[in-house]
């Protein structure tokens, strides 16, 4: 049961990371590979690893996002 | 009876993922995609606490509340940024 579940978050790790490297705008990207990090931290859990879940989800989901944000911002929204 | 409806929840939340991931990859704006983001989020805070109780480990537990707030935020960020504030 389990094991399917796995399964799906490993594919969707893969769907996302595909997707942020073909979408043509930068934020729909940037949404795409945070949800491949929350997809990681999910699956490092589901592997018996809680705490390497929780750095996971604190630098890839929150502070990442954030650093995006401002990297987009002082270059001009993506569109230069 | 309980693992019945344990099974039941792997099978409701595996779907959920998938039509998550569905909406994701078609979403016409961002907003839908910001959504998405969000609902699967819940979606895996659910799933992370399933896996608790299955497994026996309520330490799993400390990594969704962790998760829960941080979400919370990325998710707020996004917004402001949409409303050219940040």
């Amino acid at each position: 049961m389990l094991e399917f579940l796995l399964l799906l978050v490993c594919a969707s790790i893969l769907v996302s990371g595909v997707l942020a490297v073909c979408l043509k705008d930068v934020l729909p990207a940037m949404v795409a590979s945070g949800l491949a990090s929350l997809f990681a931290a999910v699956s490092f859990l589901l592997l018996a690893a809680p705490d390497v879940a929780m750095a996971e989800a604190a630098i890839g989901s929150g502070l990442a996002t954030f650093i995006f944000l401002y990297a987009i911002r002082k270059t001009g929204n993506g569109k230069g | 009876m309980a693992e019945f409806i344990i099974q039941i929840a792997a099978i409701l939340i595996f779907l959920a993922i998938l039509c998550g991931v569905i909406r994701l990859v078609i979403g016409r704006t961002l907003v839908d995609r910001i959504v998405a983001i969000d609902m699967l989020t819940v979606i895996s805070i659910s799933l992370i606490a399933l896996y608790a109780h299955v497994s026996g480990r309520f330490v799993y537990i400390d990594v969704a509340l962790v998760y829960g707030l941080l979400s919370f935020l990325a998710v707020l960020a996004i917004a402001r940024f949409l409303e050219k504030g940040l």
